[in-house]
């Protein structure tokens, strides 16, 4: 990262693709995304790291953009949940909120699924324990989140048969 | 489902039914619909835009912004809770690099005033602000922190007076006036028969006074939006929930003839009534009218959205209770100071929900009941998920227990003995139509029964018990005010059906039930019906999403629209037969004669036929059922509300006795909703609305101190997570209301209100101490049970 005029120069890699950009090293990750690369998928909500809602995944760990400087991002590997999926091709977390009505006014859903895609990524036979903190730091203001655990659960049917 | 689109081949993916059930749901209860399920309703289809909502490409108003915004606005608020204003100096802001312009109540061109009931509150304060809340300017800059830069230059001189705190502050002999006619707003009451002398001759009497917090929506969409002024049309999208009413008052604040305001409904990203009262849209408007031709965009973050928004009201209710020596009541009477915050906002109303359910499903001859609206120096409050029956329902359930407790006998039995049948009234007098209080209360107690209680023995620093609730919910309005719902139904180019309604989805799946009712209507499937709603611009009116209306009212206008389409289509299907319409009928997707089976034609031919002689497939409907104002003496009226739902849960919790922490290990809840349109969505209402009941008996409250909020953030404002509840058990009790649609009522409020009492329940009978002040958080719990 060099200093360029107040801009920083990022380079980082952003649902496969290589990014470059000229950014205020000021922003958050979540603000990086949104506003310069227009993935508005990640949501913000409580901009203080306790709802989740703007959970990524960086290098594999879920993160929560609202707490990250975009600048900590540098060299880092960053999936959205544009990356995972779209209306051709669903994940089959996406697929299975739908199906459990897991998805209620949807605004959570993003970063929950992403922490719940964290976990099974990392987690080849995760226990019912393991299933719900995966999404213990994420508030769904709708649902009442056992909707949201069966989609995790379902998912994690569909890819490991 | 069946059905096709009128002269359409099918999609290929249309979307998928299902039959998902959870391991924790129980069975549907038997349904008298059970052998009726055709068409789409009473199917749980998916959410109708669940692909955009799980891929991220549905977009809230934040999304707006970050697309499409030339310019920013922030607010400058009010940084005293009571302050004149003397003077506001804009010069300092005005230089700061990028600021175009600052707003003051000068440059309001109209009544610079909103308000749901009464409008009172100041769009831009002149020369007083009565709660931290209050907006005194509006910056527009080029870019966000530009404008977060020139609201922290803007100068303004206050004199700061004395800050009213509380209710009792309000209504102490000297207070300052808050508003012109005093600090008691207003109020309602209930006068039937003779509380006073009932009480008097009554076996037992027990009293009680009860505190409820304020309590905070905290939908995580916080507001944001953006407007354009293109000269003669300023449009506004910011999420809403009546976005008709949101028009007239953007008009009337900045002065624009209505029909100039256009108000589209973004995704929104839950309400619960937080979004009743106007938010952003009159700011955002202002600032997009002195920039013509920019899309201005307006955001809060989540500390000054706490500031800003109306809150639930938090309440004390002193109430008395009778009952006789057979254990039936015989009178109550009620008491209730709410603390209405600074501004009206919809109080008044919120006063009159909570006198109409004072009594909630119970039988009570003799009630009198006195509420009063008291203004403070806190925020508004208003309208959240409950609007006055949440409140009331943890008292009246509060005595059912105390009460049996005196009178030694089971609170199962004194509430089955007690609870409406039909023939019998509630407070306001009306005999409910269909009451199925004692029908959910067994239904739950099944359920809860199924299960047996752990066996082995706990630990001796915990307490486990059971609770028990039932409410009852007047649906829509009601008290004679207007309520209306329209829409409109049209064959599409494409011969999809198109549903026109201004009903606003809020995320709870309105737009699902129009869609669902419109396909079974007109004999469609769902893949073929597309649903325009919240636009000012090209959808009918249909009044708020709120007060559980949504089904009933939206789903009624939508199918009596559909109804009138298919007589335009009978019509036009006997001109191209050459037979009058009488002799036809729908049958699927034909049309055929009903003594000569030989008539017969497709919707598609029918749909292209009348095309081609140039019938417009279009009709739209009004739906506006009567209610009839309560006696504003007695509080009395035969038709309050047009229908009563009704709701029994059961909750079962561990107390630490050594810490005071409460878990529910088990919550049963069990809602008459008329009829289950979307089965799996009333499911989702029920959980939902639960864990909010959850949140608010044992952990939310917006704590206040000088009239500042001193929690404004998700840090120190706790809301349930996956930690804090158990999977909620729901029984869905379908009872068939003669008015709604295919006899639907709705769910959205009763979920949350009959869990509050429940959990309460509960918690007295682990512990023997009856809570009376909410939240029963650790402290206050064991506060309760060491007697500091």
């Amino acid at each position: 990262m060099g200093d360029s005029g107040g801009a920083w120069h990022l380079s980082c890699t952003v649902n496969g693709e290589p990014v470059e950009a000229e950014v205020d090293p000021r922003i958050t990750l979540l603000t990086f995304l949104r506003e310069h690369l227009l993935l508005t998928g990640t949501k913000g909500a409580c901009l203080e790291g306790e709802c989740g809602s703007c959970t990524v995944i960086v290098d594999g760990r879920p993160i929560n953009s609202c707490l990250m400087l975009a600048g900590q991002a540098q060299g880092c590997s960053i999936q959205t949940i544009e990356g995972i999926g779209d209306d051709k091709k669903l994940h089959a977390l996406q697929k299975h909120f739908i199906a459990t009505g897991a998805a209620q006014c949807g605004y959570c859903t993003p970063g929950l699924i992403m922490a719940a895609k964290a976990m099974l990524d990392a987690n080849p036979s995760p226990t019912e324990q393991e299933f719900t903190t995966a999404i213990e730091a994420n508030i769904c203001r709708c649902t009442g989140y056992e909707s949201i655990r069966q989609a995790i659960r379902d998912a994690y049917r569909e890819i490991h048969g | 489902m069946s059905g096709r689109a009128f002269g359409t081949q099918t999609p290929a993916a249309p979307p998928r039914e299902k039959e998902h059930v959870l391991p924790t749901e129980a069975p549907i209860t038997p349904s008298p619909f059970a052998e009726k399920v055709r068409g789409p309703v009473g199917r749980s289809c998916d959410k109708i835009d669940g692909v955009e909502r799980v891929t991220g490409t549905k977009l809230y108003g934040a999304d707006l912004i970050a697309r499409e915004a030339d310019l920013h606005a922030k607010v400058v608020r009010s940084e005293h809770a009571h302050a004149e204003v003397v003077s506001i100096d804009t010069k300092e802001a005005l230089r700061v690099d990028g600021v175009l312009a600052v707003l003051t109540a000068e440059d309001v061109k109209g009544t610079n005033r909103h308000g749901l009931i009464r409008r009172d509150h100041p769009v831009l304060a002149k020369d007083r602000v009565r709660y931290r809340g209050d907006a005194v300017a509006i910056v527009v800059a080029k870019t966000e922190q530009a404008a977060a830069a020139g609201r922290d230059a803007v100068k303004v001189e206050y004199r700061v007076l004395p800050t009213v705190e509380s209710i009792e502050q309000a209504m102490a002999p000297g207070a300052p006036h808050l508003q012109p006619g005093g600090n008691v707003m207003g109020g309602r009451r209930i006068r039937k028969g003779d509380a006073d002398s009932a009480l008097a001759d009554s076996h037992v009497v027990v009293s009680e006074t009860f505190r409820t917090q304020t309590v905070d929506h905290a939908f995580l969409d916080v507001e944001a939006g953006v407007a354009r002024w293109d000269g003669e049309l300023l449009t506004i999208r910011v999420s809403g929930q009546w976005v008709h009413e949101e028009a007239r008052l953007v008009a009337l604040a900045l002065g624009l003839p209505v029909e100039r305001v256009r108000i589209i409904q973004p995704a929104a990203g839950g309400a619960f009534g937080g979004r009743e009262d106007i938010s952003i849209q009159i700011y955002v408007g202002l600032a997009a009218l002195r920039f013509a031709g920019k899309t201005v965009a307006l955001r809060y973050d989540r500390a000054e959205s706490m500031r800003a928004r109306h809150k639930r009201h938090p309440m004390r209710i002193e109430y008395a209770m009778g009952a006789d020596r057979e254990g039936r009541l015989t009178a109550a009477k009620v008491a209730i100071y709410s603390d209405e915050g600074a501004y009206a906002s919809t109080g008044i109303a919120v006063c009159r929900k909570m006198s109409s359910h004072a009594t909630g499903p119970y039988r009570v001859p003799h009630v009198r009941v006195d509420v009063f609206g008291v203004h403070t120096n806190n925020n508004p409050t208003g309208a959240m998920r409950g609007f006055g029956a949440t409140q009331i329902a943890i008292a009246y359930e509060g005595m059912m227990d105390r009460l049996a407790a005196k009178l030694g006998v089971d609170r199962v039995e004194f509430r089955r003995a007690n609870l409406i049948r039909p023939g019998d009234a509630v407070t306001t007098g009306q005999v409910v139509p269909s009451p199925t209080a004692v029908e959910c209360l067994e239904a739950v107690l099944r359920q809860y029964g199924s299960k047996s209680m752990p066996s082995e023995p706990l630990p001796t620093h915990l307490r486990r018990g059971w609770g028990v609730s039932v409410i009852c919910f007047g649906m829509g309005y009601g008290d004679g005010f207007p309520d209306a719902s329209r829409a409109r139904v049209r064959i599409g180019a494409d011969g999809c059906v198109e549903v026109y309604s201004g009903i606003v989805d809020v995320g709870q799946g309105a737009e699902n039930v129009i869609a669902q009712v419109a396909a079974e209507e007109m004999g469609v499937g769902l893949e073929h019906t597309r649903v325009i709603t919240a636009d000012t611009h090209m959808t009918p009116e249909s009044g708020s999403c709120s007060a559980t209306r949504s089904t009933f009212f939206a789903g009624n206008a939508v199918r009596l629209a559909a109804g009138e389409l298919k007589e335009k289509l009978l019509d036009a299907a006997g001109e191209l037969l050459c037979v009058h319409p009488n002799e036809l009928e729908f049958r699927g997707e034909e049309i055929r004669g009903r003594f000569d089976e030989g008539l017969c034609c497709s919707l598609g031919e029918l749909v292209a036929a009348a095309r081609k002689r140039g019938y417009e497939l279009e009709a739209e409907a009004l739906f506006k059922p009567r209610t009839i104002c309560e006696d504003f003496e007695t509080g009395q009226s035969p038709r309050a509300f047009i229908t009563y739902m009704f709701g029994a849960h059961v909750s079962q919790v561990l107390v630490d006795v050594e810490t005071g922490e409460v878990r529910v290990e088990r919550h049963v809840a069990c809602h008459d909703v008329g009829r289950a349109i979307n089965p799996e969505a009333v499911r989702g209402q029920i959980t939902g609305g639960v864990v909010q009941g959850i949140g608010m008996a044992l952990m939310e409250e917006v704590v206040y101190r000088g009239g500042r909020i001193l929690n404004p953030g998700f840090t120190d404002y706790i809301l349930p997570t996956v930690r804090d509840v158990p999977p909620v058990e729901c029984v869905v009790l379908e009872s068939n209301d003669p008015l709604g649609p295919y006899g639907a009522k709705g769910v959205g409020e009763p979920p949350l209100i009959g869990a509050v009492p429940a959990v309460l329940s509960a918690i007295y009978d682990a512990t023997g101490k009856a809570p009376a002040t909410l939240p029963c958080n650790p402290e206050r719990v064991w506060g309760m049970l060491t007697g500091s």
